[in-house]
Order: C-alpha cells, then structure tokens, then sequence
C-alpha cells in the first residue's frame, strides 16, 4: 500500500477518534472505566515507547552510548528541575550541539 | 463608535479568538519545531515530500506521523503502520469525551471541524474555559487556539521538507524526536502510575528491538497502558481498602497534559 494510502487511513481513524466524544458520544462518563483508564495512559506509553525507541535503538541496533543519551539526561534532568517544556529542549539541544561540536 | 466585522467576523468574535491565541501562544515555537523535524524526517526516510505534506494536513498528529514514517521506513505491513498511528491516538477520544458538554451547543459543523483541528495542547487550552457560559465565547476561543497551532505545523513541516535534504547528515537531527517527547512528557510527570506505564512500554520497546515492522513500539504501547492502568486500579483498591474512611475517587484526569505536538 502507498505511503499515501496509509496516511489517508490513519487520518480516517484518527478523525474518527476526534469526533467520537463530540459528535458521537456526547458523555465522557459513557466510556466504561476501564477503559478511561487505559485511555489515560496513552500519552505516557506511547510518547516513552518512542522516546526509548529514538533512542536506544538506530534500525534495531543498540545505538553507541553517547550525546544522544548525555543529551537526552540533561533534558529530561531541566524537564524535572523546572517542570517546562521550553527550558527542557533549550537545555538538551544546547548540550547535543555541544557535544556533536565536541567530537562526541 | 462601533467597529466594524473584517471577513465578516464580529469584533467580539476577533477578541474571543485572540484570547484562545494567546492562551497557547507558549506552545507555538514547539510545534513549529516539531513540524520541522517531522519535515526533515520525511526527507531523510526517503518519502514523497508531497504525501509527508499530506500526511500532516490531514492526520494532524505528530507523534503518530512519526510511527508513520519509522515503521514505513522499517518496511512494515501498511496495517502495521495504521493501527500503530491510530493507537497512538487513542487518547484523542478521551479528550473528545470531555469537551463534548462545552462543545454541545456548537453547531455540527464547527464541532466537525474543531474536532479536526485537535490536538492536546488545543483540547487542553479549549477545556479552561468550561466554566465560560457564552457557547460563542467558547467555541471562537476554541478555534482561536486551534487554528493557528496547527497552522504552525503544517508550516513547519513545510520548511523541514525543504531544509530535509540540505542539513547536514552530521547534525543528527533525529535526536529532536526523542527531545521534543522529553520535553512535552517529562515536565507533566506527577503519578507513580505514569512511570509504571513508561517504565512497561520501555522494557517491551527494548526486549523486543529484534522484532520486525517496528513492532516493539506497538506492542510497547499497549504494554505500557496495561501495566499503567492495572497499577492504578491496585492502587486505588489498596488505597480504599486500606483506609476506608478517607478514601475518595479521584476526579477524571486527561492524559498527559502537556500532551504530543501537535
């Protein structure tokens, strides 16, 4: 199937799900608990399975420890000090430049 | 004197939706950001500049436009690719679920249509104003936020499809992925049942890297929403059960409120 095909879907899917609370079900309380729980999670699993994805793995290879991981320490170490979203890149895309500069 | 409509919009239509901008106004470079690398990452996976623009006008979500791409280029079943993206937008109905009351005033065709405009900061920008009475308020505020966030998206992909090709290999763009994932999920991180959840979905991601099609991030995901959301059950028996008299439900959360850009 074309690249083309499988976003066309995915939109559908997605647009689904969009307008599935404001078209469709109109009550949030309607969603059975489990399942608004499970539902809660997803942007934690999904957003860490990617993060863990990017990188520790290169085309399922172990990736090479190095600015990748020390970058992605000093974002996530800003993320927890400040608690923003903006300081958190600032300070891993600082370090990554740094560090890619640097050699490593 | 009274001002008069500009494209036949009211002035106090203008001021609604204004105020909805400036309430996401923060959020705007990221998802400028965001749209880039999403840009530059169609370029580097080898795919049509055109249908990466078509993907990101019409599925609007950036994370799963990612999987997209990752599992495509990892040379997964299309179904693959599909069910992952709509996975990992799941947590769009719980969204949509809670802003069904705000929004059930609205004509049909403005909840169709800010319902395509969502995205998790907008949804969470949009539900501020639950206690704004004037549906009108609500819904030009909504579109206001809506609007311009994935406007600047779309933007942004558009100029990582050009720059794709002409930043250089050595800058190792890619770390912008798992960066703008720390970013928007880290600093919203408050319950131990989010780091179960994280903590599941990473350990599959990475017992599993040996899968093919990219599997290990699906069946990550769903590990990780199972692990999370059976912690929390537990936690909540244990909590009621343990203390009877002071136990009280919690109210509804959303997901992550910082959320996935766009």
């Amino acid at each position: 199937m074309s690249i083309w095909l499988i976003f066309l879907f995915a939109a559908i899917g997605t647009y689904l799900i969009r307008i599935s609370g404001v078209v469709l079900l109109k009550d949030e309380e309607r969603i059975p608990a489990p399942v608004r729980r499970a539902l809660r999670m997803v942007g934690p699993a999904a957003m860490g399975a990617i993060i863990v994805n990017s990188l520790f793995l290169d085309h399922q290879e172990w990736r090479e420890f190095g600015a990748w991981h020390i970058a992605a320490a000093v974002a996530i170490g800003v993320a927890l000090w400040r608690r923003s979203q903006g300081w958190s890149m600032l300070a891993g895309a600082v370090a990554f430049a740094a560090l890619i500069a640097a050699g490593l | 004197m009274k001002r008069a409509s500009v494209l036949g919009i009211g002035p106090a239509e203008w001021q609604h939706s204004w105020d909805g901008l400036r309430a996401i106004s923060s959020l705007m470079v990221g998802s400028a950001l965001f749209g880039l690398a999403f840009g530059a990452l169609v370029r580097d996976a080898g795919i049509n500049p055109w249908a990466g623009l078509f993907g990101t006008m019409t599925v609007v979500a950036g994370a799963s436009q990612i999987a997209i791409v990752e599992s495509v280029r990892a040379g997964a079943p299309a179904i693959v690719s599909i069910l992952t993206a709509i996975l990992i937008n799941a947590r769009f109905a719980l969204y949509s679920a809670a802003l069904a009351p705000l929004w059930s005033a609205f004509p049909l065709k403005w909840r169709m249509g800010l319902a395509y405009l969502m995205t998790d900061q907008s949804a969470v920008v949009a539900l501020r104003e639950r206690d704004e009475p004037d549906p009108i308020r609500r819904r030009w505020f909504a579109l206001g936020a809506a609007l311009p966030f994935v406007l600047v998206w779309v933007l942004g992909t558009i100029v990582g499809l050009i720059l794709g090709p002409v930043i250089p290999a050595a800058w190792q763009v890619g770390f912008i992925v798992p960066l703008m994932f720390i970013a928007v999920l880290v600093p919203g991180l408050q319950r131990p049942a989010e780091l179960v959840t994280i903590a599941g979905a990473a350990a599959v991601v990475l017992l599993g890297h040996t899968w093919p099609f990219g599997l290990n991030v699906f069946v990550g995901i769903i590990a990780g929403m199972i692990a999370g959301a059976s912690f929390e059950a537990w936690q909540e028996k244990r909590r009621a059960g343990a203390a009877a008299t002071t136990a009280q439900p919690e109210p509804p959360e959303l997901p992550d409120p910082a959320g996935d850009v766009p």
